[in-house]
């Protein structure tokens, strides 16, 4: 579905992102992980057409993305980023705007089946109930799910999301990546962007790790989350061990008390693996 | 129309005397009305003393609320202030003659004429001799060219005497004062310049039509009488400003003097006169009085 | 969503007779006293008496130019609130009143209004005011895009410069060129040109038509431009035409009536709080709200003080400000925040 070529692209004389190749299937679902300042982020922008690559192109079902218009981009893709709150509009106004991308050209007003869909989307992220509430009342967790429900609402075949669960308790980070599993099992193409490791181990079942702009391993969870690989891009000592209930990789951080507790026996250990 | 090729030619006659007295008589009552304006309205204080100088004050429908003098005036219905005019109070007088000074706002003159009444504009004089061709003019225009002339001609004949009386005298440095923060002072293009050489001194003002000056300025040139109008009461305060540089030959003479502001603004040809007088024993303090009245003999 | 609509529906009606209504009792209502019976028979009798001169010629264009410049800078008010997502901004934050204010100085020092007709007057400010928008527009661009931020900065900056040189300019100019000077900066629906009036309306008019070619864009806009690009806006696009809108509708307006300040800054604002920050009802109800309270404004200002007439901007400020302040208080909803 998405093939990203050679692509160099960054801000002003600062190239973020050197010489990227990657191709994404239809009914996927990859995360990108990384230290901070890798790209993740910048990535994103540069499928959605928000930077123009340097060097390379990006070719979504097999046509450039700057081909495409704006509008025909935002009906084949959207995005769930972080920062998309409207205090003063109601649930419900708030997901028809992901109605915007189908509007016809003198439209003004939502049609029924514009209302149908969205309707649908707050079903699915299982928000219907929030409807009538104002978007500035609502918690971290239900806002985030909001923010789903309105990229559903535009029928994208591939969905972005930059880091949805950062800034949730526990309880709903799984709430939301459940959701994106099972969006995922219906069809939808997604790439995640994720800074918990476990998180993206545990759903992804693709992984892409970018170091310093730089594609640094592509892979299963299984191939990529290994200690030596997580060590060198990271730069902190972890442990890897299998996770006892869902058999993929886990990663376990050691802290510098840990360390010098156990001083050698640590290294042996791992050595061992 | 009519049939001429009448028989009768003493109908023929007849008819055509009639129509010539009819004609005629439309002709002189019609122009006698139209010929001088008899609503008119002022929108300025020195044309509602100088329509009063012309004896036309019964024709006056309409005045400012700053026409203060002669003091009948402020009976009249007032129609604003002199730079906005209210128009709805304008038509509502039914005017067929409005003047508008160069501080009416433009827009509400072009308004006038659209509406079909006659605006004259009277630019404001910049000396004597305009001052005496707008009285001339106006004096046309409201039909009493006559007496505007006799006005002219006696005040004429006062400056040319004060003129003569003066011109022996020795020329005192003057300073007149219309305005504070910022310093304002009369240039030397302007009619109170006229009322200086005329009285027979310099003005130290500035060149130009610009009044703007620095105090520094005003001590190099060292007026020997500073002439301050009192603008409410600031006068008094500039009084005591100047007084504090004792270099200045004015203070040390003690020839700081305050006129009233509306002596110095917007004069007739008869209030000019009258304040040249008192200009003249300003500067002059040691000329007798009666030397003022003798009619002059010396031109 | 039809209860939604009906609600707009009712909200534009609303608007729509309380406008009228203020047109009328502005019709009736000034410093010469028609009594109120008077009127009917004063419009049958038709031209001719100087009362029908009053109401037709006097009040009326004031009524519709009123209209015309309330309509458009509440208009020009909306857009720019929606694109720069600032509550502050308001059509003379860009700088434009500043550089009209300045092309009607230097007609008025030049003496050019009197050489070659009051029709001058107007076009200069016209002028002027391109000439910023020009100006703002050009130092804003970098590579193509139009910085948001960059825009106000600047425009506040020039508008600075400008009050800076109109004030040297009143400082050496003579004393009828300055009171020239300060009245239309004041502000006065008063205009003898129908030409011109025709010309506001009409401007006022197609703004408002082309504005609601962007309704939906503007409502995107509100969640930021980079969202707005992901819901498929063309952000770079719509924000130079919306800007060029903006600066249209209050360069007219500036041009042929002076500045007449906070009916685009509190109009938008105080309409917020009733019908909510949806454009497409936001649009047209800013418009007919602004057209009113000019309308009203203005008639306080020629009545209050009968015979003098107040400068309008005073009063929109006064009253503007206040109604504004008071409603704030009243209602817990601020707009545009976090």
């Amino acid at each position: 579905m998405l093939e990203i070529k050679n692509l160099t692209c960054g801000y002003n004389s600062r190239f973020l992102l050197k010489d990227i190749n990657l191709k994404v299937e239809k009914g996927e679902l990859i995360g990108i992980i990384g230290p901070n300042g890798s790209g993740k982020t910048t990535l994103l922008r540069a499928i959605t057409g928000v930077i123009r690559p340097k060097k390379g192109k990006i070719l979504l079902e097999k046509k450039n993305i700057e081909k495409f218009s704006f509008k025909e981009l935002a009906r084949k893709i959207a995005v769930v980023s972080q920062n998309s709150v409207a205090n003063f509009m109601t649930v419900e106004e708030f997901v028809l705007l992901g109605r915007i991308p189908h509007r016809r050209r003198l439209q003004f007003l939502e049609t029924e089946f514009d209302e149908r869909i969205a309707e649908e989307a707050m079903d699915l992220t299982n928000t219907l109930q929030l409807k009538g509430r104002f978007i500035g009342d609502l918690s971290g967790g239900e806002r985030q799910l909001v923010v789903i429900a309105r990229a559903l609402a535009q029928e994208p075949g591939l969905l972005l999301l930059d880091e949805p669960t950062s800034h949730l308790d526990i309880a709903h980070q799984v709430k939301i990546l459940d959701l994106i599993k099972k969006l995922n099992k219906n069809g939808l193409t997604v790439i995640i962007v994720l800074h918990e490791l476990n998180l993206a181990s545990q759903y992804c079942n693709r992984l892409i790790l970018l170091n310093n702009g730089l594609l640094y391993k592509v892979g299963s969870p299984g191939e990529v989350l290994t200690y030596q690989i997580i060590e060198e891009v990271y730069k902190t000592v972890v442990v890897v061990r299998e996770n006892p209930i869902s058999s993929k990789p886990y990663v376990f951080l050691v802290s510098e008390e840990e360390r010098q507790k156990r001083g050698e026996s640590v290294y042996a250990e791992k050595k061992g693996d | 129309m009519l049939e001429v090729r009448s028989k009768k030619p003493e109908v023929r006659k007849i008819c055509f005397l009639f129509t010539v007295f009819c004609c005629s008589i439309l002709c002189i009552s019609s122009h006698g009305q139209d010929k001088f304006p008899q609503r008119i309205i002022s929108l300025g204080p020195s044309i509602t003393e100088e329509l009063y100088l012309l004896g036309v004050e019964n024709k006056i429908v309409g005045v400012t609320t700053y026409c203060q003098r002669p003091p009948q005036a402020q009976e009249i219905e007032k129609i604003g202030t002199v730079i906005e005019v209210n128009l709805e109070k304008v038509i509502s007088l039914q005017p067929n003659l409005v003047l508008a000074t160069s501080l009416t706002n433009p827009k509400a003159k072009e308004k006038l004429k659209n509406l079909g009444i006659k605006v004259i504009t009277f630019p404001s004089a910049k000396n004597f001799r305009e001052i005496c061709e707008q009285f001339l003019e106006l004096g046309k225009i409201v039909g009493r060219e006559k007496e505007a002339e006799e006005i002219v001609y006696r005040a004429k004949k006062t400056v040319s005497s004060v003129k003569q009386k003066v011109k022996e005298l020795p020329k005192p440095k003057v300073l007149v004062q219309v305005g504070a923060k910022p310093l304002w002072v009369a240039p030397k293009d302007s009619f109170v310049n006229d009322f200086i050489e005329i009285a027979g001194g310099i003005n130290v003002g500035p060149s130009g039509e610009n009044g703007l000056y620095s105090r520094e300025k005003v001590l190099k040139q060292n007026p020997d009488v500073i002439i301050i109008t009192t603008m409410g009461i600031a006068g008094e305060e500039e009084k005591k400003i100047w007084q504090k540089y004792k270099t200045l030959n004015a203070v040390r003479n003690n020839r700081i003097y305050i006129i009233d502001s509306y002596r110095l603004c917007s004069p007739t040809p008869v209030t000019f006169v009258e304040t040249l007088k008192e200009i003249v024993k300003i500067l002059h303090p040691f000329v007798k009085e009666h030397q003022c009245t003798r009619t002059s003999e010396h031109q | 969503m039809d209860k939604r609509l009906f609600k707009w529906l009712i909200w534009i009606l609303i608007l729509a007779i309380s406008l009228l209504a203020v047109g009328l009792f502005s019709l009736c209502i000034g410093s010469s006293g028609i009594p109120f019976k008077r009127i009917v028979s004063v419009i049958f009798e038709g031209k001719g008496s100087a009362e029908y001169s009053i109401l037709f010629d006097i009040r009326l264009p004031r009524i519709i130019l009123g209209f015309a410049i309330g309509g458009a800078l509440s208009l020009a008010g909306v857009i720019l609130q929606g694109m720069f997502r600032n509550p502050l901004v308001e059509p003379y934050t860009l700088g434009i009143s500043g550089g009209a204010a300045l092309g009607v100085c230097l007609n008025i020092i030049f003496r050019l209004h009197q050489t070659f007709g009051i029709f001058t007057l107007p076009l200069f400010g016209f002028l002027g005011a391109s000439l910023v928008i020009l100006l703002v527009y050009s130092l804003s661009i970098k590579g193509g895009i139009l910085k948001i931020q960059g825009l106000l900065l600047t425009g506040v900056m020039i508008s600075f410069i400008s009050s800076s040189l109109i004030m040297l300019i009143m400082a050496v100019s003579r004393v009828e060129d300055l009171h020239g000077i300060v009245f239309w900066i004041m502000g006065s629906l008063e205009e003898p040109n129908w030409f011109l009036i025709k010309l506001v309306v009409l401007v006022s008019i197609v703004g408002l038509i082309i504005s609601y070619v962007f309704c939906l864009d503007l409502n995107a806009f509100s969640l930021g431009e980079e969202e707005a690009l992901h819901l498929g806006i063309n952000i770079e696009r719509t924000k130079r035409l919306l800007f060029i809108l903006a600066s249209l509708l209050t360069g007219c307006s500036v041009s042929v009536a002076g500045i007449i300040g906070f009916v685009g800054l509190v109009v938008p604002h105080f309409l917020r709080m009733f019908v909510g920050g949806d454009h497409r009802i936001l649009l047209i109800s800013s418009f007919l709200s602004g057209a009113g309270f000019l309308i009203f404004c203005d008639t306080l200002a020629r009545t209050i003080i009968s015979p003098m007439e107040l400068p309008v901007g005073v009063i929109t400020g006064i009253l503007g400000g206040s109604l504004f302040v008071y409603a704030l208080s009243r209602k817990q909803v601020l707009i545009g925040e976090k």
